[in-house]
């Protein structure tokens, strides 16, 4: 896994988050920060076109969008203009999941500005921002990063959690597979080792 | 338990003309007794496919060499770790060089890990392989990929100037096995115009009368015989008048003695081709150049060391697999256990030296001699790691068996002793940690051919 931004950086970038991206988001005909053409902005800049499904979700006009969910976009917009990731994920096709997955996800636990104000979340964010573009943190391994971001984030924990549930429910799809009387019969091949 | 296959599953595209060759395959009053039932099992839009991979996989040259990897090769170490659980869960490396090698008791351990996310399991088939190495394997395949061997058999064929012409009415291959116990079954080739494929063995105890093993094979005239200098040096018993096209030996190291009888018996090429249940056709051995040319361009071969390091230019190191044709199961640096040396060609990358596939006989305690392929299917029901059997010259047998598993000692040994007739078997110990040569003997005979 390649090695990815100073995670002391990212960590100082989002305690500097300007107040105004703290503001409430434009939702149902109210509100300040227009979130879909912040996002939109920071994503142009690092070259990646934002899905018209994600401006829509975060437009402000959906009900079942939260007012969270929408701040929490606006601080990951901030912490992603930073310029330290025009080196490492200038066009990446993972960026517009970040917001559409990872995002939702981090503010049904908690409020965008404790990712602000709280250490640990502020870890959280930024690892897990890291993580889903496949980076590392500068200077640290794939499996001490995977550690770290596990043990500050719950929900990284639930999500490795279902992901090894639904590997395991492959790998036994697979062995099943295998061991049906139509797999062991096999099929033509014209020489057999 | 899962249900039995229909043969409309067994051959989809199946025509009136299939059938009939069927038929014509299964009714002969000298066809031995089929004792399993398999196909092609391929849909029709597959057969089209297939037909394209075969006129894609004629033209296709090397993209690399000793000296520099294949332009593809980043691209697939990308797929791989993004797809394949295994890898994954490891994280890519900075380097190709710096990916850990696989082996066989990587994928004994567990081959589900080794299945890429998206593969479809609707119609995976598999092929139990059992190899040198003492890890018996079950590996992931589907029919496509069965099918996908024809082309490169194809590509080794034509390299011996023969284009396969038999389609409708005529058999196009015969496999033979001189086997106890051997799988065998009929089907038709939709490629071929549903010429007829017939699995056999040649152990008399498959057939009404032994005779009837060359008057089969003179009646349904293959165009290919397909088996391994076991079956082949069984084949050159038998007062056969049939002249194949072409022979294509696979699994086993061929003598140069037998491959010249066997060509001078036939009057048709002898096709030495290194292939692997994990891999498909290798390599096809020129005898100008002492070497096996390399028949999948789109397998990139390396030859390490010990640590899993390329060997210098020239040097023979332990032969290792990255890419193939097998979609269920992509390889990524797997070591076969077979070792040689690479060198170029102006066909392409081929491998010298090529050695680790030596066939071993046992001789049995009332004389005759039997297939290390018997000792395999002996031990099959025991869940053993690895194992190696060793017979002295003077008939002695040892059986190794791993520390942890010498609780199985005295069934492993009843088992070998019952396949070679009463023999007393010594179990020891096995204390190598590393690979094994599963099958040796010091007897002057054992060596096969």
């Amino acid at each position: 896994m390649p090695a990815g931004p100073s995670l002391e950086r990212l960590l100082r970038r989002l305690i500097e988050t300007p107040p105004d991206f703290l503001a409430p988001p434009w939702r149902g005909g109210e509100g300040q920060v227009r979130v879909a053409a912040v996002v939109n902005d920071v994503l142009a800049a690092l070259d990646v076109q934002a899905p018209m499904s994600l401006l829509a979700t975060l437009s402000g006009e959906l009900k079942a969008v939260s007012a969270e969910q929408l701040s929490l976009s606006a601080v990951l917009a901030w912490l992603l203009a930073d310029d330290a990731w025009h080196r490492f994920a200038k066009a990446s096709p993972a960026l517009p999941a970040l917001f559409a997955e990872a995002v939702p996800a981090l503010a049904a636990e908690a409020h965008a500005s404790r990712y602000v104000f709280e250490p640990e979340r502020r870890e959280e964010l930024a690892r897990t921002a890291i993580a889903r573009l496949g980076l590392t943190p500068e200077g640290e391994t794939a499996s001490q990063a995977a550690d770290r971001l596990a043990s500050v984030s719950g929900v990284e924990r639930r999500r490795l959690l279902e992901a090894s549930r639904e590997a395991e429910a492959r790998a036994r799809a697979i062995r099943e597979a295998l061991a049906r009387k139509a797999a062991e019969e096999s099929a033509d091949k014209w020489t057999r080792e | 338990m899962s249900r039995e296959p229909t043969d409309a599953e067994r051959y989809p595209t199946l025509s009136e003309a299939g059938r009939a060759m069927l038929r014509f395959m299964s009714e002969h009053p000298s066809a031995p007794m089929l004792r399993n039932r398999s196909g092609n099992r391929l849909l029709a839009e597959e057969v089209e496919d297939l037909r394209a991979y075969e006129r894609e996989v004629a033209a296709a040259r090397f993209a690399w060499s000793t000296r520099h990897a294949p332009p593809w090769l980043d691209a697939f170490v990308d797929e791989v770790f993004a797809q394949v659980p295994h890898y994954r869960s490891l994280g890519r490396p900075a380097g190709f060089a710096q990916i850990a090698t696989v082996g066989r008791g990587d994928l004994a351990a567990d081959i589900a890990q080794f299945v890429p996310d998206a593969v479809p399991l609707d119609r995976l088939i598999n092929f139990r392989t059992t190899g040198t190495t003492g890890h018996p394997l079950i590996l992931p395949s589907h029919p496509l990929v069965a099918g996908r061997y024809l082309a490169f058999h194809q590509r080794a064929l034509r390299r011996a100037g023969i284009e396969l012409r038999h389609g409708r009415g005529q058999v196009g291959v015969m496999l033979l096995g001189l086997q106890r116990k051997c799988f065998t079954y009929i089907s038709v080739t939709p490629t071929m115009d549903e010429s007829g494929l017939a699995k056999i063995n040649l152990h008399p105890d498959d057939w009404r009368d032994p005779a009837d093993r060359a008057r089969y094979l003179d009646a349904m005239q293959p165009e290919v015989i397909a088996g391994d200098p076991i079956s082949f040096a069984a084949l050159l018993e038998l007062p056969v008048r049939h002249r194949p096209r072409a022979l294509l030996s696979v699994s086993m190291a061929l003598s140069a003695s037998l491959r010249a009888n066997l060509s001078e018996r036939f009057g048709c090429p002898v096709l030495d081709v290194y292939s692997m249940n994990e891999a498909g056709p290798l390599g096809v051995y020129d005898e100008t150049l002492d070497a096996f040319v390399l028949l999948q361009p789109r397998m990139y071969v390396e030859t390490l060391d010990a640590h899993g390091h390329p060997v210098p230019q020239g040097q023979s190191g332990e032969i290792a697999l990255t890419g193939g044709f097998n979609f269920c199961l992509p390889l990524l640096r797997y070591r076969t256990g077979d070792h040689g040396v690479l060198i170029d060609t102006p066909e392409g990358p081929a491998i010298a030296q090529l050695h680790g596939r030596q066939p071993v006989r046992f001789l049995t305690l009332d004389g005759d001699w039997i297939n290390n392929i018997d000792l395999t299917h002996a031990l099959l029901p025991l869940p053993l790691s690895r194992y190696t059997v060793h017979q002295a010259a003077n008939g002695d047998v040892a059986v190794a068996l791993a520390r942890a598993e010498m609780n199985y000692a005295s069934e492993a040994a009843n088992r070998v002793s019952a396949a070679l007739r009463g023999r007393d078997i010594r179990v020891i110990e096995l204390t190598s940690e590393d690979k094994v040569l599963q099958y040796t003997t010091d007897l002057p005979g054992g060596m096969a051919a």
